[in-house]
């Protein structure tokens, strides 16, 4: 790929980009969030089209206007949303869009030809189940083995551990390596350094849509790498804790709670979040913890089991009773449930209080005290914003995340719940985010952190309870911390089935 | 009671018998709109193109005597319709549920000013020779099942192939698992080489055409005559059996028998009940539809990008 540009709306993501794939090599690509990885990658599977640029293979210039033409050239991509009908089987899915072979579908035929290609790949899949019924790991398997059945000798993988358990992580690896060595050429778009030093033969990192370093993996170290990502040497992941304690503490009791489907989602969980600690909860995404989360702020209804408060039962009670008792909430859907997009933010900042005093008086808001709370918020927790009228959606993620986390910590709730609270933000604003969630521990309140970071879990968490099918572990204490003791746990090791 | 279970026995030969003519129209504008909402799009203007289908379809019989060319044309006419709503809802992206009731008012206007203008002057209301019902020597004579089975008309039969085509287009053909793919989420068709928009197109002209093919029906073969709004909310009945029907056309054939069942029970109740205003039986298709729907609830799962537009991004 030559001098490729790409402009969006308002931000120029790609700028003038040489990037270079060897056949039969491993390429990461680093970078951090928004530099634009996905989106140079984009460009090269036909998503989207540059403004300026061209791609070359084997020095012979190709017009890629979208996937399928990028899948003629043999370039599959599996992107972080997987490119899979939930309710269709793997057979199915693997028969979309199938040209050959006559009107019919012949799923049998169809197959023997998977089954080819599986053992071919060493991948193993039961071809007959739906795809929802799959683990992540698994629906990736499915993504790389639909590509290889269509044909793509270079396969472009985004960000493809983020949701995968350490030993699934290995898996994959483990494959990567094997197509490899078949002749397939790799790329994979990540943010984390390790990955690049465990599987990458070379290393290309984008910062802010430019190339900033290019490289073999001989003799690099994550300290070269991490300056070329971030342009200067940050310490990650050592926080200062102090110890306080105050003897409260939010106390969840065999818990169970009904998921969307009306099957038990969560069951009998227990948990103690203290003052003065964060709770970590690890687990691979969809074992419960949304599920936890929502009953434990009242937006579920729980089918058996206690939540106390300071010993006060709130398991009856309503979401604005619970958030009076001093709870709050950071839910991971930043823009849909986290903030009112369209509102501006100093409504956005009372949607705890804006029922009573001082930002209600006779019934009537009083914008104000209302603005000048949002001004607090902004100012205290270093939002960059033009003022407090900007609306919600008009932010940045990052920023908006700051607000939010600024809202719920500078009201006087005594527990917080925040579910994967840094997830695509850049680096800066996951420091900021961490950073606070610690302040807030430090100063007494309790956090209960839900995240698919198993690496942002093990550094923020004085203890960690695993969730799996529903169940939580025993807490583990901070002393026996272990990524792969835990990855195990995640994966139902120690849980009874 | 007894006397009301003993006429519900009495009536069971004319409910069975009844209720194929009956659910025909409703069943053909279902089985349409079962194509069109497992390819994505919400048609809520069936009822719109369904009274289409039933002027055009009484006009050209009329004039011609042809029916067969009566149904094609009808059934033309609405697709004609539903290419509208494709336009705004497909290349436009507009709103499905908005487009979808204008399309409603037009097909309900349209079909009234068609009559008018044509007939608007005639002193007796003009009538057409219901279409004739298939008589087969022997066959049509079997006690009890002879008239059910082989003694429907032409277009029952051709509904019933039209049904056993598209139960195997959708689950055995790689075009229907393709348009299935564009009804839970075009950008992954789109990846797989599959056109979202084609797909969405073709399936709401043929959604449209089986609407006027159903709107027709009721002029030419249920009455033989034409007046205002004679669907009587049908179009929207055929929605809600769609969901009744979780997609699968043989579960939409079952409800529009139930529906068509129904409907023959209220038909003949009102004459046993004199003394009752009929309004009160008419209300009972309806009725037993919003049962059907309650009984389905929440658990049927829905074509993932239904009524959603798609738009691409870059």
């Amino acid at each position: 790929m030559k001098g490729i540009v790409k402009q969006f709306p308002g931000v120029l993501a790609v700028d003038h980009v040489d990037f270079e794939l060897y056949p039969k090599e491993i390429h990461a690509l680093l970078g951090e969030n928004g530099a634009g990885k996905t989106t140079l990658m984009n460009v090269l599977y036909g998503v989207y089209r540059a403004d300026e640029g061209q791609i070359l293979i084997n020095g012979k210039e190709v017009k890629i206007r979208n996937a399928v033409d990028a899948q003629s050239n043999g370039i599959g991509m599996v992107h972080q949303h997987f490119s899979l009908i939930p309710v269709f089987t793997v057979k199915e899915n693997l028969s979309i869009g199938l040209r050959t072979g006559g009107f019919r579908l012949n799923l049998n035929q169809i197959e023997s030809k998977i089954e080819e290609a599986e053992r071919n790949y060493g991948i193993e899949i039961d071809l007959d189940k739906k795809v929802q019924q799959l683990s992540v790991g698994e629906q990736q398997r499915v993504e790389i083995l639909k590509l290889l059945f269509r044909g793509a000798s270079t396969l472009i993988l985004d960000e493809p551990t983020s949701s995968l358990t350490p030993q699934e992580v290995a898996n994959l690896f483990k494959s990567l390596r094997a197509l490899q060595s078949e002749g397939k050429t790799i790329i994979i778009i990540t943010h984390k350094l390790y990955e690049v030093l465990d599987i990458a033969d070379r290393v290309t990192v984008l910062r802010k849509g430019k190339v900033v370093f290019k490289s073999m993996k001989e003799g690099l170290t994550s300290q070269v790498l991490t300056e070329a990502m971030i342009g200067r040497g940050v310490e990650l992941s050592n926080y200062k804790r102090e110890k306080v304690s105050s003897g409260n503490s939010l106390v969840v009791e065999g818990l169970s709670v009904r998921g969307d489907r009306n099957d038990e989602v969560v069951s009998d969980a227990s948990l103690e979040v203290r003052a003065g600690e964060i709770l970590g909860i690890a687990g691979v995404s969809g074992n419960g913890q949304k599920e936890l989360v929502e009953s434990i702020f009242g937006l579920r209804k729980s089918k058996r089991g206690r939540i106390t408060i300071n010993g006060n039962d709130i398991t009856n009670l309503g979401v604005k009773e619970r958030i009076k008792v001093g709870l709050g909430y950071i839910p991971e859907e930043r823009k849909t449930r986290g903030a009112a997009g369209s509102l501006p933010l100093t409504l956005n900042s009372v949607m705890h209080d804006h029922w009573g005093q001082p930002y209600l008086t006779r019934g009537a808001f009083n914008y104000k005290a209302i603005k000048k709370f949002a001004g607090d918020i902004i100012s205290g927790f270093k939002v960059a914003s033009k003022d407090e009228n900007v609306l919600a959606r008009d932010l940045s993620g990052g920023n908006l995340q700051k607000f939010i986390v600024g809202r719920e910590m500078i009201r006087n709730s005594s527990f917080l719940m925040s579910v994967n609270p840094t997830s695509g933000l850049d680096v800066g604003a996951t420091e900021y985010v961490r950073n606070e969630l610690v302040a807030y521990r430090n100063k007494g309140g309790g956090v209960l952190l839900v995240s698919e970071d198993l690496d942002e879990v093990l550094a923020l968490s004085d203890r960690i309870v695993v969730m799996y099918r529903g169940k939580t572990s025993k807490p583990v204490e901070q002393k026996d911390f272990d990524r792969l003791k835990i990855g195990a746990m995640m994966l139902g090791e120690g849980f009874s089935h | 009671m007894n006397s009301l279970v003993s006429i519900l026995l009495l009536l069971l030969p004319t409910v069975v018998l009844g209720m194929v003519p009956r659910a025909a129209p409703i069943f053909a504008a279902a089985l349409g709109e079962d194509v069109d909402q497992s390819a994505g799009t919400l048609n809520l203007g069936v009822e719109g193109m369904m009274l289409l289908g039933t002027i055009i379809g009484f006009v050209i019989d009329f004039e011609t005597g042809d029916f067969v060319l009566a149904f094609i044309v009808a059934g033309l006419a609405s697709a004609l319709l539903a290419l509208f709503h494709g336009i705004a809802t497909i290349s436009f992206k507009a709103d499905q549920v908005t487009s979808g009731t204008a399309i409603w008012f037009i097909g309900w206007g349209l079909s009234g000013f068609i009559y008018s203008s044509l007939f608007g002057k005639a002193s007796s209301p003009p009538v057409v020779k219901t279409i004739p019902t298939l008589y087969i020597p022997h066959l049509t004579d079997i006690p009890y099942i002879g008239k059910f089975l082989f003694g429907q008309d032409p277009v029952v039969y051709a509904l019933l192939i039209t049904f056993l085509a598209v139960q195997y287009f959708l689950f055995h053909t790689k075009a229907g698992l393709n348009l299935r793919t564009v009804g839970e989420d075009p950008l992954v068709a789109e990846i797989m080489g599959v056109n979202p928009d084609l797909y969405r197109y073709l399936a709401l002209i043929f959604g449209g055409f089986m609407a006027g093919v159903g709107g027709a029906y009721i002029t030419l073969s249920l009455v033989g005559s034409f007046y205002f709004d004679m669907t009587a909310g049908m179009g929207f009945i055929a929605v809600a059996l769609v969901y009744f029907g979780k997609w699968n056309p043989v579960r939409v054939l079952i409800g529009s028998l139930v529906f068509g069942a129904v409907y023959v029970l209220y038909l003949a109740l009102e004459t046993y009940f004199p003394a009752t205003p009929y309004q009160f039986f008419s209300m009972f298709p309806y009725i037993a539809t919003m049962i059907l729907i309650i009984l389905v609830g929440a658990k049927a799962h829905a074509p993932a990008a239904l009524a959603l537009p798609y738009i691409k991004e870059g």
